[in-house]
């Protein structure tokens, strides 16, 4: 007997990080994706540094959603040293989160997710023919990576966000000038949900648990309780009870998953199939307009999802930012000893740090999971049944649905092994 | 409209964000990546040469596995010119913290079995290989990125800025927050480049952009010191984007 025949792929192109899969075709199929980036041991050279460097140094472990690692890891060091911070910097925090996830989705849904559709190596080879399209995702992502900029210093590792606030916040006629950018890419973000919405996805049904979190008054991103499809509703100081991390043979990153071993999905799909009711009356009626509509199981909608909280961060940016007289703020920190976590939504889901602070202001301990760790076990599970489902197909298409599964999920492995 | 020049980029441990900064280094892009072949790139497009030839390799991430460096010495057999993108690969950058700390220790913290953990200290490109300039900065800057991009085209040696960010302090009419605010800031033996980001915007310079060639680490140690800071917080100062390079040394005496 020979063995079974199995599909590798040993690095996966046009996803964040490095990572590939192996695939036993069986009519058990066996899957394990090969996480293979090395790791940084984040978790491990913390210990020792100070409260306020935690931010600058964590929003090096992505260089896609830094603003949402320095986010969370400032949040949670100000719960465990108790720091208060102004309804000013929570407002500036959410639009400045919410300018990242509008950002990144961009990157994916255009560089990383487009040419799978268009049949096209890379965005690359697509802009002879697909120009328009290219236009459009620099346009968006100006706009949008410029009021990132505007309010942290930079798009890519921001510097104005620390523990207790912002060290500068940006004059009235600059944010004149950003929101006209903004403004100007509406009709831009409303042809790219219509532009995703028309592309041919596998019809797939996953029978997965979605987890985000969730708050009666708006489409949470940094604060809220964190909730499941089934049923889970905790707040965010009980994680650790529900949530257990665990490491396999063949990857750096951990595994984790509810406890009782459910694997589950975070990201844009699981917001909104938890929080749909939250969005925006234009974006629920744009999403009905192109027929999406929750529940919805298919991950490869992840795509459609994400274009839609493009569309929906647009909007609710310009509202947040005309909302608001913004003045400059002075704070300071008191230093104290403490306990903390905090849960926010990164583009690709939920996001999680958690700190140990000495009476110095000395990292003791710290734990971070990120939304690819999350979902780690929910793409094994997805990419079983879909083998299982297409076995009969010959091996070169069953490798590019796989590829295409993986994809859809937007995982980041790079931040994944931290 | 391709000029027939061969890029090859490649990523080691680092959070891939000088890629993003290369590719939509914003209305550049389509001149530029239509200006040049890229032949490999994984987190852009499928396949790729791995092998080479290239005009020119960039290098993005610290050296952190022996397979790294195995690979990064048959690039550099195969390309033309070859620079380190970023500070993790240009001085070790934030991966190089793990350098502060007992290897074993930091791997325990993370993994219950570190059997399968390979990781070495963490060195930037130029430990394993020569290098033909330096990109810096975290995330590097759009105008070193154009710089290099240009000559590429040009065929002349990039120029580089090798000033502290101190000149670029004074260009933006900030004010100096280490002498105005008693501010421990790294600005004088930090490598211009970002245009004085911090400072400009009230707070002390961390040190992103990595060590300045020349820079005077021991009389800004001393200078932290009589200002009252304590060994340690000297020593994390020192180490936060540049662990494995001499210019700071003087800096990092361990507490």
């Amino acid at each position: 007997m020979s063995e079974p025949q199995h599909i590798e792929v040993e690095y996966l192109a046009r996803v964040e990080g490095e990572a590939g899969f192996r695939i036993v075709l069986d009519s058990q199929p066996d899957i394990e994706l090969r996480i293979f980036e090395p790791p940084r041991f984040f978790e491990g050279f913390l210990v020792g540094r100070k409260y306020h460097e935690v931010g600058d140094i964590v929003s090096r472990i992505c260089g896609i959603c830094p603003v949402s690692h320095m986010t969370t890891a400032i949040q949670a060091i100000e719960k465990a040293m108790g720091i208060q911070v102004s309804e000013q910097t929570v407002l500036l925090r959410k639009i400045f989160s919410l300018s990242q996830i509008a950002a990144s989705h961009l990157i994916h849904l255009y560089m990383l997710a487009m040419p799978d559709y268009y049949g096209f190596p890379g965005v690359v080879q697509m802009i002879p023919g697909h120009k328009p399209h290219l236009d459009r995702l620099i346009r968006m992502k100006e706009a949008m990576n410029g009021l990132t900029a505007l309010i942290g210093g930079r798009a890519l590792h921001p510097v104005t966000n620390v523990p207790g606030g912002f060290t500068h916040i940006p004059r009235p006629e600059d944010f004149a000038s950003v929101l006209k950018e903004i403004k100007a890419i509406r009709k831009d973000a409303e042809q790219a949900v219509r532009d995703i919405a028309a592309l041919e996805v596998p019809d797939f049904h996953s029978d997965s648990v979605y987890v985000a979190l969730y708050d009666e008054t708006e489409y949470a991103t940094n604060q809220g309780r964190i909730v499941s499809t089934s049923g889970l509703d905790i707040s965010v100081d009980q994680y650790p009870d529900f949530f257990v991390e665990s490491q396999v043979h063949y990857a750096y990153a951990k595994q984790t998953v509810l406890e009782g071993g459910t694997p589950i999905m975070v990201g844009a799909l699981a917001r909104l199939n938890i929080k749909f009711d939250k969005l925006q009356q234009k974006t629920r009626d744009l999403a009905a307009d192109v027929g999406f509509a929750v529940p919805d199981c298919n991950p490869f909608h992840n795509n459609l999802a994400q274009a839609l909280e493009v569309f929906d961060a647009i909007e609710r940016c310009i509202q947040l930012i005309e909302s608001h007289a913004f003045r400059d703020e002075e704070f300071k920190v008191e230093i104290r000893g403490g306990e903390g976590g905090s849960a926010t939504e990164a583009p690709r889901g939920l996001l999680y740090h958690w700190y140990c602070i000495d009476r110095r202001g000395v990292v003791e301990k710290a734990n971070l999971v990120t939304p690819t760790s999350h979902n780690f076990l929910n793409i094994e599970k997805d990419l079983k049944q879909l083998v299982a489902e297409n076995r009969k197909q010959d091996r070169e298409a069953i490798r590019l649905l796989c590829e295409k599964t993986v994809r859809a999920y937007d995982p980041c492995f790079s931040c994944s092994v931290h | 409209m391709g000029t027939g020049k061969r890029i090859g980029i490649f990523k080691y441990s680092s959070c891939a964000g000088c890629q993003f900064q290369l590719f939509y280094f914003q209305h550049y892009v389509l001149e530029t990546i239509q200006a040049v072949d890229i032949v490999y790139c994984k987190m852009l497009q499928s396949g790729g040469e791995e092998d080479g030839p290239f005009d020119l390799a960039l290098i993005e991430g610290a050296i952190t596995e022996q397979w790294q460096a195995d690979q990064l010495k048959r690039i550099r057999e195969r390309s033309e010119l070859l620079a380190p993108i970023g500070s993790c690969a240009v001085c070790g950058g934030v991966p190089a913290i793990k350098n502060t700390a007992h290897e074993l220790d930091a791997q325990r913290r993370v993994y219950e079995d570190i059997s399968v953990v390979h990781s070495l200290k963490a060195h930037p490109v130029d430990h394993y290989v020569r290098v033909d300039g330096y990109v810096r900065g975290c995330p590097p800057g759009v105008r070193d990125l154009a710089e290099l991009v240009k000559s590429l085209l040009l065929n002349k040696t990039p120029r580089f800025l090798d000033y502290s960010v101190c000149v670029e302090c004074k260009l933006e009419e900030a004010i100096c927050v280490l002498v105005a605010y008693q501010e421990p800031c790294m600005g004088p033996v930090t490598n211009a480049g970002c245009g004085a980001l911090c400072p400009s915007r009230g707070r002390a310079c961390y040190g992103c952009w990595g060590p300045m060639k020349d820079a005077n680490a021991k009389a800004l140690a001393d200078r932290f010191e009589r200002m009252g800071l304590g060994r340690e917080e000297i020593y994390r100062r020192f180490t936060e984007f540049g662990e494995p390079t001499v210019e700071w040394k003087p800096g990092q005496v361990k507490p």
